[in-house]
């Protein structure tokens, strides 16, 4: 998969996020990852289909997930991962790879549509991604962990 | 029958007046107005619309900021935007994350009562596939394992996966694509994978991966068929699947925050395997 691939999601973070209430969003590594890695915490599964299919997942460990929640909220205090807090998160996900699709019309493929979120929460949990070489970029978003697992291929 | 209940977010306020005039004068009522992202939250809460029109160019925010704040809150919030432009991104975009409608301006007002009631009218097709989708899936998983391993396929239903379903060991999460799109769960102990895949292979499994690469198949199969039937009785669902994605240790929790699943258990010789399906309204008549 070419690393280029990943820039309309870059992009859609820096559109998106800050309209959620963040103020910094800093790309750090951006690295290939082979299909399956472990994970601790939450993962958030969007599927993608169009010239280019798979997915986009986001992780985080449970709190950077609550404290990613609090922000979405306007900093109310969230002690755990509950329904509102899940909501939220899966929202930003929603909204992320939505505006992901629409940086991709802009480099030519304007097909793309998103399922709905699914999320995952393991403290020793384990995922194999559609794409066999697929791309992990870590962000730090206002002193936040998150990262963020392109897997796509061609159709 | 009660007035549908109505949110005007403008931040002009001749456009504000205009468009609640063009509301009242049809029967609707508004029940609450904010020209502001700061007041927008505060009035949706308190006043509880039922569909909230939205200008998209305000000074400070645009309409899409403050339907994200808005689906942040409600992710069922229904929303159409209005607005003086209109191009296919800023469309399909709003499509992607659940916006009702778009409405350019100036507004007709037959439009936009129109939309108002397509938004909060039934949707046959949706309505459809809420009250048969999961058969089909059934229907599909059934044909597959009864077909691969010549063995019987019982279900019983699954009412509890309200909030989260504890996975039994591996799990593949399939996208389905069209005009209502969703999400297909597949979820099975890591014995029970396994001894699909004796049972397919004849012999014992090599390692992990194999047993996963079955899992992932099943996953693209059942879902595709399914898909196939569904567009089959009627093409304009236009489902398409994407490739899964597996899940799998012990204890991991599953869940569809904004999304409501339905879902079985189906008995098989080779053990349990649930089945979660679930689809979300897409978007009303574009005007």
């Amino acid at each position: 998969m070419d690393v280029s691939i990943i820039n309309p999601l870059l992009t859609a973070f820096t559109e998106v996020l800050p309209q959620l209430g963040f103020q910094s969003v800093e790309r750090r590594k951006v690295s290939k990852i082979e299909a399956a890695f472990q994970y601790n915490g939450i993962l958030l599964n969007i599927s993608l289909f169009g010239t280019v299919k798979g997915a986009i997942l986001f992780g985080m460990d449970i709190e950077a997930a609550k404290k990613f929640a609090s922000k979405m909220m306007m900093d109310m205090p969230v002690a755990e991962l509950d329904v509102m807090a899940r909501s939220a998160i899966s929202e930003m996900g929603n909204m992320v790879c939505a505006n992901t699709c629409t940086q991709f019309t802009k480099i030519g493929i304007t097909d793309l549509d998103i399922s709905p979120p699914t999320l995952m929460i393991s403290e020793n949990g384990e995922a194999t991604l559609p794409v066999p070489k697929s791309i992990v970029v870590n962000f730090l978003i206002d002193d936040i962990e998150l990262s963020a697992y392109v897997s796509l291929m061609n159709k | 029958m009660s007035a549908i209940k109505v949110m005007v977010v403008d931040d002009s306020l001749f456009s504000r007046t205009f468009i609640v005039e063009i509301l009242r004068d049809s029967g609707l009522e508004v029940v609450g107005e904010a020209d502001s992202y700061d007041s927008l939250i505060e009035t949706y809460e308190r006043c509880k619309p039922d569909v909230v029109t939205m200008d998209i160019v305000m000074p400070d925010i645009d309409g899409f900021e403050c339907s994200r704040a808005l689906f942040v809150k409600d992710p069922n919030a229904k929303i159409i935007l209005v607005s003086s432009m209109k191009d296919e991104e800023s469309e399909a975009e709003a499509r992607r994350i659940g916006i009702s409608g778009y409405i350019q301006k100036p507004v007709d007002s037959d439009y936009l009562v129109q939309m108002i009631n397509n938004v909060m009218a039934p949707d046959i097709h949706y309505d459809h596939l809420l009250a048969y989708g999961l058969e089909i899936f059934k229907e599909s998983l059934t044909q597959n394992i009864s077909r691969m391993t010549k063995s019987p396929v019982s279900f019983t239903s699954y009412e509890n996966f309200g909030d989260h379903y504890l996975s039994q060991g591996i799990t593949a999460v399939t996208g389905l694509i069209g005009r209502h799109s969703g999400s297909m769960i597949l979820d099975m102990s890591m014995e029970t994978a396994e001894r699909i895949v004796e049972m397919l292979l004849k012999r014992a499994h090599r390692n992990r991966e194999e047993v996963l690469a079955m899992v992932a198949e099943l996953a693209n199969i059942i879902a595709g068929v399914a898909c196939s039937m569904l567009n089959k009785s009627d093409k304009t669902y236009s489902l398409s699947v994407s490739p899964p994605s597996l899940f799998y240790g012990t204890g991991t929790e599953i869940m569809s925050p904004n999304l409501k699943m339905d879902a079985v258990t189906a008995e098989t010789n080779f053990g349990n395997i649930f089945l979660g399906v679930g689809f979300k309204k897409g978007s009303s008549i574009w005007m």
